[in-house]
């Protein structure tokens, strides 16, 4: 019997031979099946570009104007969860609210793509210091760090204001906020992923990605993001 | 959350530590102590990555962490003493019997239950008791777990108590706080009070969510003077109180015919061998019943068991009768409380709906069908509830609840069980 993290409700994990066979070697998942259910993956068809969900496997309407604001020089992102209700309920009780321990959730959701993943240097998107402050964590950080050796290549200006709480036009105007973390000495040079939890217009990926790719032009940069 | 709070009297937030402008009449407590929650009650025994509890509970209110401080405003006591009552309607003799228990009871200062049917008039029963306490310059609150229920109280209180000030406080309120005499919240909100009010009255005390939250009933103890008293206010008491009211704990009155005399509909009940809805049509015997109702002109309330079957009920109710007007509703949904008007005031003719309007609400000359009554969904308190929404009005004290069902649950059995009987006595 374990606590669903999400909805506070009692379950019982199901039980498969593995579980029998290998007590302890297996994880207790720390969602329960009902709340698992509300969080859809994505797919069959999505863009290939940005990763939202779509019914055909087309270039969609952001990511061409991503396209022609960058030259053809686009970001290629991996998503894995929709940006449902169920998403939008975790990531305000997360962020919003500062509820630490759906950390795990998130890692839970996150982990079996994460896995996958592979490239040379692991970047997470920065917190702004006056949140983290507030926090008490760097959200994205957080999610990560136990899954991926991270390298903390970035820094976020203080005073931004969040990108969540800004309507699409104001997102997209949003300006440059990273910058190379100062404590971060010698180069970089192979494939790096950027790592955040949602991708919304893209603004702040491709932010982060120009203030590498200005540092280090030799680097190759990838996204992924939770959800889309 | 940080809000100027200094002349809120009765009301705790919190603080960082550094930030130490505590001000005259203010006291101050560790937001956690021995792992307990001071806010909600909760044990905590989550970390942040500093080490340092915080409570998950009660997060939503601004997250309490260990280390932080829990400010309490003592409570004021500058309201006029007077009665403030501008309601001039006469209660019926078994109403005036239950308000004088209560008025007796708030002299002695002792806690009590009142177990009235649906359509009793309770809130009527506990003018009488108001402005007894407003005449002796009491604070008082009103507090009922659902947020329909606030909203249908508040005018009613307006209305009868033209002279008080009134606050009005739910989680989709858009209000500044502020020290009215009389507050009609949700329970949720008396987390953000400390013995601020000399009489807690919680209507539908047997509701989601404040039935079995410990956090809500540690606030409903804390939100109250100790000199104060509750009053608990349902149609279908839970086990506990009828617990305490048996061993004495707990003053209990009753009060099982409603106030225009007659006795409750009984609920017809349909059952159905074949799914109420199939490729998207409803069961023939459904959409005769639903056809029958809406013809006769009265409002229909349609009670699902799962939101996610609203969308496909709505169109094929559509396509029954394409001219009524109707709407679904449930807690989530962002224009739930316009809908609900709308309803009310008839500008619609059927809404479908979750149990968020199972009880507390009026509307006048409403029918209900619910579909899927034997979904586990629904207890027997929920049941009865439903089924007393109709034949409120004096002018049209019968109608139909019909229990449309598919396996006779003991929920439903129940359920008539104590209906018949509250009309036999």
């Amino acid at each position: 019997m374990s606590l669903c993290l999400f909805c506070d409700q009692p379950f019982t994990g199901d039980l498969d031979m593995r579980r029998l066979l290998l007590p302890g070697k297996s994880k207790t998942s720390c969602l329960c099946p009902s709340c698992r259910q509300q969080f859809a993956q994505i797919g069959p068809a999505f863009c290939p570009q940005c990763g939202r969900q779509q019914d055909s496997g087309e270039i969609c309407q952001d990511c061409q104007k991503w396209r022609r604001i960058y030259q053809g020089n686009f970001l290629h992102n991996q998503a894995v969860y929709c940006y449902n209700q169920a998403f939008h309920d975790l990531m305000v009780r997360y962020k919003r609210y500062g509820d630490y321990l759906l950390c795990q959730v998130l890692q839970e959701l996150a982990a079996p793509a994460v896995q996958k993943l592979a490239a040379d240097y692991y970047v997470p998107v920065p917190t702004s210091p006056e949140h983290r402050k507030k926090r008490g964590y760097d959200t994205v950080w957080e999610i990560f760090t136990p899954l991926l050796p991270l390298t903390p290549l970035l820094a976020k200006k203080a005073g931004a204001g969040a990108q969540g709480e800004k309507g699409k036009k104001a997102r997209m105007q949003a300006k440059q906020n990273f910058f190379l973390n100062p404590e971060f000495r010698g180069t970089i040079t192979g494939k790096i992923i950027l790592l955040d939890d949602i991708y919304t217009t893209g603004r702040t990926l491709y932010h982060a990605r120009d203030a590498i790719e200005t540092a280090f032009p030799k680097c190759q940069v990838e996204s992924f993001s939770i959800s889309r | 959350m940080t809000e100027e709070k200094e002349s809120l009297t009765g009301r705790q937030w919190l603080v960082d530590k550094v930030d130490n402008s505590i001000k005259e009449g203010q006291t101050t407590i560790p937001a956690i102590e021995n792992g307990i929650c001071q806010r909600c009650g909760s044990s905590c025994w989550a970390r942040l990555p500093s080490g340092f509890l915080y409570c998950r509970a009660c997060v939503g209110l601004g997250r309490l962490d260990e280390g932080k401080l829990l400010v309490r405003q003592t409570a004021g006591s500058h309201y006029p003493a007077r009665a403030g009552m501008t309601w001039t309607g006469q209660l019926q003799e078994r109403q005036e019997g239950v308000s004088r228990f209560l008025l007796e009871k708030f002299a002695a200062k002792e806690d009590c239950l009142v177990e009235a049917v649906t359509g009793a008039g309770k809130t009527e029963m506990i003018f009488p008791l108001l402005a007894e306490a407003f005449s002796r310059g009491c604070r008082v609150a009103i507090a009922t777990p659902r947020i329909d229920v606030v909203n249908e109280l508040y005018p009613r209180l307006v209305a009868a108590f033209g002279e008080v000030e009134i606050g009005k406080y739910h989680g989709r309120e858009e209000k500044e706080a502020a020290n009215e005499q009389l507050v009609i919240c949700t329970t949720h909100q008396l987390l953000k009070y400390y013995q601020a009010f000399d009489l807690l009255i919680i209507d539908e005390i047997d509701s989601f969510p404040y039935a079995g939250n410990p956090q809500l009933h540690f606030a409903a103890g804390n939100a109250v003077k100790k000199t104060g008293s509750r009053v608990f206010l349902t149609a279908t008491p839970p086990e506990d109180l009828l617990k305490a009211a048996r061993q004495g704990k707990l003053a209990i009155v009753r009060l099982n015919r409603r106030f225009h005399g007659y006795t409750l509909p009984v609920p017809r009940l349909d059952l159905y061998v074949k799914p109420f809805l199939t490729k998207g049509r409803l069961h023939p015997k459904l959409a005769r019943r639903i056809k029958m109702a809406a013809k006769s002109g009265h409002p229909l309330l349609v009670f699902l068991p799962r939101i996610a079957q609203m969308p496909q009920y709505f169109a094929a109710v559509k396509r029954l009768l394409p001219d009524l007007r109707l709407a679904t509703v449930y807690a989530q949904d962002p224009d739930r409380l316009e809908k609900v008007e709308k309803f009310r005031k008839g500008d619609l003719d059927l809404l479908l709906t979750t149990t968020i309007l199972e009880r507390g609400v009026t509307f006048k000359h409403v029918w209900v069908i619910i579909v899927a009554a034997d979904d586990e969904i629904y207890s027997a308190a929920s049941l009865v509830q439903i089924a007393g929404r109709v034949g409120r009005d004096k002018q049209d004290p019968d109608g139909l609840v019909l229990f449309g069902y598919r396996r006779y649950s003991r929920q439903i059995r129940s359920a008539v069980k104590q209906i018949k009987e509250m009309n036999r006595v």
